[in-house]
This record gives C-alpha cells, structure tokens and sequence, in this order.
C-alpha cells in the first residue's frame, strides 16, 4: 500500500512552515507517493504544528506535533501496519477531540469559518465554500448601497482594529460625502507585537478578506482600494496579490464587476514597519509616501482621506466578516454575543498558555473560559497570573479578574483594551514591571515625535521604569510616572499616545506591591529584572558538566570538570543574563 | 567598526527601471526604498542620490521617510542575516538571551554594533513576525527557527555558518582561548 485511498493536508501557514511544515510534507510524499496532497492555511492550533490531516475511506485522522520521528509512526498506522500512536492524535472522526481538547469545539469561526480549511491560492476551492455568493446576491437581486449598509448596521459589527467604532456608522458617512473618487482601505498593519489575527486572515483565506473589501467599497462607492500589509508578511503579501490576479481573471474585481456597474481595483501597498500606522490618518499619510505621523481630526477621512477623497479604513478582520453578514444576514450575526459587543472576536494566545494559538469565539465568553476551556491553562508549572490585551495599548488584566466577559465595555473597564486581539498570558515567573518597561520601550520607539507630551514623556517613563527594574528607582517615582501617563494620555492627539500609558496604569493598579518591592526592598518578586537578581550554583546539585561554562558570554564561571564543589559564578562579572540557566541539566543554578 | 568592504556598488540601470516601475510621484518614495532595500540589503547613498535626482521626491521626504520606517536600515549589512523577534510572547520567553548568545558566538561586544567584525552576519531586532506560538524565534536567511534557548541559537548558527562556509569571529576566539589555557583537557559531552 502507498496510500492510493489517502488525502493528506499539511496546515502551512507561517507558524507551520516555521515549524517544519514544507520538510514534513516533502517526507509524507516520499512515504505515501500515490496519495493526494492538499496545501491549506494555518487552522489556528499553533502549539500543535505540525499539523497534518490524514483522512482514508471512512474516517479522518488530524496529527499534531509531527516531525521527522513519529512520521514513520503515523504512516505505518495509515499503511495497516501498526496501531495507531494515539499521543500525537489531535482529533479523528472516531474519538472526538483529543489532544487539543475542546479547542476548536468552543469557538464559533466566522471569519475564520474557512481558514486552514481551505488552499488560500485557489479561488475555486473558496467558490465551493459560498464563496464571492455574497457580492453576487448584492449585484444580482440588486441591493442598494444603503440596503448593505443597513444590514450591516443590524449586524452591529464594530471596527476589530481596536477602537470598535461601529463599521455602518463609518460606511454612511462615507456613502454621504463628496468625491470624485472615494477610497477604501484594508488595514493590514498588524502592529501589535504579539498579535497574529490579519497575518492568518490574510494568509489563509485571502478570498474572503478581498470580497469583504468589495462589499464595503460598493456600500460606499469606492472604486479604488488598497491593501495595506506589513512587510513584516511576505506570505500574506504573495496570498492576497495572487487572490487579486485570479479575482480579476474571474471578473471579480476590475471594471463592471460580474456585468454590473460597480467597478473596483485593488493594489496592495507593503508598510515598512511603523506601529504609528495602524492609525487610519498616519496610514494615509504612509500610502501618500510620506512619513506616518497621524493627522488632526477632523476632517475625518470618510469626508476628506486619502489624497483628499473620502475614505474608509477598515481593518482585515471586520472585512472578513462582511460575506458571511451579508449571506446570512445582520441579524444572525447580531444575535451572536452581548447586548453593546455583537458578534465573535478573533484573539492570538500566545505566551505560557498551553494551547496557544488563532481562536475565535463569541463575545461575552470570559476570560477564564478563553484561557482555561480553550486554550488548556498554564504551559508551565507556574500559575497564571495576568493576561496581556491590547498590545502596547492595553494593559494587563490580573488572575482575580479572569471572570470578566470579554466585551467592549467591561474589558475597558478594567483599564485595558479590546484591542485587535492579541492576548499574550503571564505565569508567576514574568515581571509586571518588565512587562510595562517593554511597552513603554517599545511605544517610545514608535511614537512618531509630533506631539510633545509623547516624544518626550514616553522617554521619561521609559527612564523611570528602568530606574525601578535597576533598582535605584524611589517612591516618588511611582507617583510620578502616575501623574505623566495622566499628562500624555490628555495632551496626545492619536490613539497611539493616548494609550501609551495603559499598560503602566494598568500593572500599577493591579500590581502595585510589585513595583514597591523593586524600589522598597530592592527586590524582583519574579526574579527577572537583572539589576535586582543573582545567579549562584547549589553545589550540592552540581554535576561538574561544565555545560554552564561554555555558554556563559562573559566567561564568569569556573571549576573543574566533576568535581561540583569547585564550581563558583564571578558575581563581579555575571551579567545575569540566564544562559547557564538554560542549559544547566540538574537545575542546579539558584536566581534570586 | 566600519565595514565598508560591504558597501553595495549601485548599478544606475536598476535604479532607473525601479523608478519607470513603480513611478516617480511623492507617493512612489516607500515602493521605492523597499526596491532598494531589497536588492541592496540597506539603502546605499548613491542609489539615493538617484531617486532624488530623477524623480518628484525631494531630500527631505526621502530622508525623512527612510530614517522613520524601521524596516529601512542605512548601513550595509553582513554577507547573511539574522532576524530575532521581539514580540511580547518572544520578550517574556527570553528573546534577549538569543541575542545575547549570537552576539557572543559573533564576537559582537559593542551595544551599538549588530554586525560581525568580518562581515558574516549581522543581528537584527525585528518587531512581532506574527509566530507568537513557536516564541521565541529567530530567522537565519529564509530559515525560521523556533522555540529557542540561547543554546538552540548558537547550535543553529553553528550549523548554518558550516554550511555557508562563514567563520564566526566569537567562538573562533573563544575556541583557541580554550585550548591555551587547558592543553589535553576535554570537556563533557554536552
């Protein structure tokens, strides 16, 4: 047998081929030459990459974890000659969920609906999925722009880039303005560090995010369109400009659209890495060719955007919920979610959570349900302590809040934000006072330098929190890095500086006792900021391996090949920076 | 530490095509300085000087947009390149320490330096590539790797450096320290 009867998918979004993905397809069609192979998008379940998809003529077989080892395994299983290794069996028709629990069965995918179930570069596979139905009921039973518009505003979609400004609101206004041409925008600049929802979107279901672009340009009457995409991407760069090549060999997109009137045409516009841009004006500002700094507002750019012309900037995920609206109209959608917070909501898990990964689930699920059902708890022995939303706009939510629904309201609330979903998960072992200082680092870096109280204050905050992770930082200084965050929040003209502070406030209000240990007791409860740690060898633990001592970059370690009680750490010279901690097989090295 | 034995020589033919490309208006500049970037691996002067010269876009708006974007870098770069993921999940995963091991192993001393003393490699600190699941993370070339200790990176390098035929300044150093202060002495198996 060569697995004639076999269909095998390899999941290669980015994730997946950084784990492998291309090397375990390449052995698969060695193992199994007679079985068809299909390419489809990232499923979400990036802690189990890679993954693999066998199905045969009764049932079908998801594989996690693959590699080059349990390979073998899994093909002899398919060729009947061996059990099946039941500990890297993620789900099959038989048993259910397995490994990954009740990972996929607890969301509700909308806009995710076709990603990792589909090959992203082939439109027909998209067509078979109700694909571009949606644009066409529009053409056809000739709905009206505002008829679009309406159901979108029944659906009570918000804008998912962060700020969840209701999208039909957005879309009438433009509908309303004046312009000899009107732009839409698809904001692809996924800025946020820890953020992957547009990369997925874009790179595994391309189709879909291209016709939600439709749908809004028609609602509006933009005929022109760009994608605006991170460099950062290069495969969802090469999935969407191939979905434009076929859309317009389809007559999707182009001039008189499947016959009618409506005419529009796409370019894809790459960012060059600036996290200003994912504020509508600065990305105009970046599409003109000029240096992203955001603009006053108003005029809004629904009335006067892009080179002076009404625009809509609308982000990857909102878009890509707009054909599945329109197919099963705003009232289906509506009634997914709470009363203010319609709908579903994409997020990125990542950090020490389990089962990291893309998800999609209803608003008004918990964070607990998100964290626990979904993504499995703790990766680590360590308890989880908070969760990061929001990015260097949102702030940290602690453990004792993880009951909050996750809507727009009570999660702003709470000091944090939405934001675009990017939801990063902390452990015991991570410093909330590191976490502010790397935000802080980060939004002064990319504070574009326009207004005073942000070029200026985010660097004396940034001063401040090292100061405290040195250890030489004074009570005052807490007071005072309240009082600045107040000062550029207030005096900020765009998003980016008005939120700059969050994630101090937000660690300051919940994690308060952390910083007065860094300044009171010169001490990082976590054991993370250098200036306040050492690392020391428990001799009694030591093996004498001398593993340590190759690893360490300043040389500061020495003692005799087996013999552990000669082994010492040159605290004068330890840069702590936790190499010999990675390394050390027995744990024998002490951080406090 | 210069490196000029790395400086690109501009071909004026590419220039121009780029230019009749992707157009010569104010809103060409960004296309334009990623076709540079690209080919070049930075954004040499003459090539600049270029753009400048024959198109609609002005020193200051291409300076101004080449100093603020960080994907733009004005200095050469090393024969291959490093790129090591500062996101969130990769901060508190310990991405520091990956560059903190592959500047060792590249003999990489100065804070403000992000290329090898011979040219062979050079580090750069990206923003989030979106691989939150697999951090921490780095991409030597097209290769990504991820799920990494300071170790993992050293070993990786190691292995692309023979495959590339590339001498890492570091560990070269550190390699002869070693057998001058312990002749015949062998170190455990890792």
């Amino acid at each position: 047998m060569s697995g004639a009867n076999l269909t095998v998918t390899v999941g290669e979004g980015t994730c997946g081929i950084a784990a492998g993905a291309k090397d375990i397809a390449t052995q698969l069609k060695k193992r199994l030459p007679d079985a068809t192979f299909r390419t489809v998008g990232c499923v979400g379940m990036c802690h189990q990459e890679v993954l693999v998809e066998i199905e045969d003529d009764s049932a079908s077989y998801l594989w996690g974890k693959v590699d080059k080892k349990n390979i073998i395994k899994i093909v002899k299983f398919h060729k009947g000659e061996a059990p099946a290794p039941e500990e890297f069996l993620v789900r099959s028709t038989e048993k259910g969920d397995l490994a990954g629990g009740q990972y996929l069965s607890r969301q509700t995918r909308i806009a995710l609906r076709n990603v990792g179930q589909l090959n992203a570069t082939n439109i027909e596979q998209y067509k078979e999925r109700d694909g571009y139905k949606a644009i066409s009921k529009i053409l056809s039973d000739g709905l009206t722009p505002e008829d679009v518009i309406e159901e979108v505003k029944v659906a009570n979609i918000r804008g998912r880039g962060g700020a969840g400004f209701p999208a039909a609101t957005k879309w009438a206004f433009a509908r309303g303005a004046e312009g000899e041409v009107k732009y839409l925008v698809c904001n692809g600049d996924e800025g946020d560090p820890g953020a992957f929802m547009d990369r997925s979107l874009l790179e595994g279901d391309p189709h879909n995010v291209l016709e939600g672009m439709l749908i809004a340009a028609y609602a509006i009457g933009a005929s022109k369109g760009y994608a605006y995409i991170r460099a950062e991407y290069p495969l969802a760069v090469e999935h969407f400009g191939k979905a434009i090549e076929d859309a317009k060999a389809a007559g999707l997109l182009g001039d008189n659209i499947l016959g009618s009137d409506f005419s529009f045409d796409i370019k894809i516009k790459q960012g060059a890495g600036a996290f200003v841009c994912g504020e509508e004006t600065a990305l105009l500002a970046s599409i003109e060719g000029e240096r992203g700094m955001p603009r006053i507002r108003p005029p809004f750019p629904a009335i006067k955007g892009l080179f002076g012309m009404p625009t809509i900037i609308q982000n990857v995920e909102t878009l890509s919920n707009m054909p599945w609206i329109i197919l099963n109209g705003g009232e289906a959608y509506a009634n997914i979610g709470t009363e203010t917070s319609n709908g579903t909501k994409v997020f990125a898990l990542a950090g020490a959570i389990a089962r990291g990964g893309l998800v999609e689930v209803p608003m008004g699920m918990t964070i607990r349900e998100l964290l626990e059902d979904i993504g499995g708890g703790s990766s680590t022995k360590y308890p989880l302590k908070a969760v990061q939303l929001g990015g260097p706009s949102g702030g940290c939510i602690p453990a004792s809040m993880f009951d909050t629904p996750i809507d727009y309201e009570s999660i702003n609330a709470t000091g944090a934000i939405m934001g675009s979903g990017g939801l990063v998960v902390m452990d015991e072992k991570s410093c909330m006072v590191d976490i502010a200082k790397y935000f802080l680092e980060f939004t002064q870096l990319e504070s574009c330098g326009k207004c005073t109280s942000c070029r200026v204050g985010t660097v004396r905050m940034r001063e401040i929190l090292t100061r405290i992770c040195d250890g030489e930082g004074t009570m005052e200084d807490i007071d005072n890095l309240e009082t600045l965050a107040e000062q550029i929040k207030s005096s900020s003209l765009c998003g980016l500086g008005q939120t700059a502070p969050n994630p101090v406030l937000t660690t300051l209000k919940y994690f308060r006792d952390e910083y007065i240990a860094h300044v009171k007791e010169q001490k990082c409860p976590a054991a993370v900021c250098k200036g306040l740690i050492t690392h020391t060898i428990i001799q009694k633990d030591c093996t004498g391996c001398t593993l340590c001592k190759k690893y360490c970059p300043v040389d500061c370690i020495e003692g005799e090949l087996k013999k552990p009680e000669t082994w010492v750490i040159d605290q004068e010279v330890c840069i702590n920076c936790g190499m010999c901690v990675e390394v050390c097989a027995p744990d024998c090295i002490l951080v406090a | 530490m210069s490196h000029e034995s790395l400086e690109a020589t501009v071909d004026p033919a590419k220039v121009d095509a780029w230019i009749a490309e992707l157009g010569s208006e104010p809103s060409a500049a960004v296309p334009l300085l990623q076709a540079i970037q690209t080919e070049y691996g930075y954004l040499p002067r003459p090539a600049m000087e270029m753009v400048i010269k024959n198109t609609q876009i002005n020193a200051s708006q291409l300076f101004g947009v080449a100093t603020f974007y960080a994907q733009f870098r004005m200095n050469p770069v090393g024969r291959n390149m490093i790129k090591v993921c500062h996101g969130t999940a990769c901060h508190v995963q310990g991405a520091d320490r990956i560059n903190t091991s592959l500047n060792h192993a590249l003999g990489i001393t100065d804070e403000e330096e992000d290329t090898a003393p011979n040219g062979s490699y050079t580090v750069e600190d990206v923003a989030c590539i979106g691989c939150c699941s697999l951090a921490p993370l780095m991409i030597i070339g097209d290769q990504t790797f991820g799920n990494l200790k300071g170790s993992d990176a050293q070993r990786h390098l190691k292995k692309h450096a023979r495959e590339h035929n590339e001498v890492l300044p570091g560990h070269a150093e550190q390699e002869k320290q070693k057998k001058k202060n312990k002749p015949g002495q062998q170190t455990a198996k890792a």
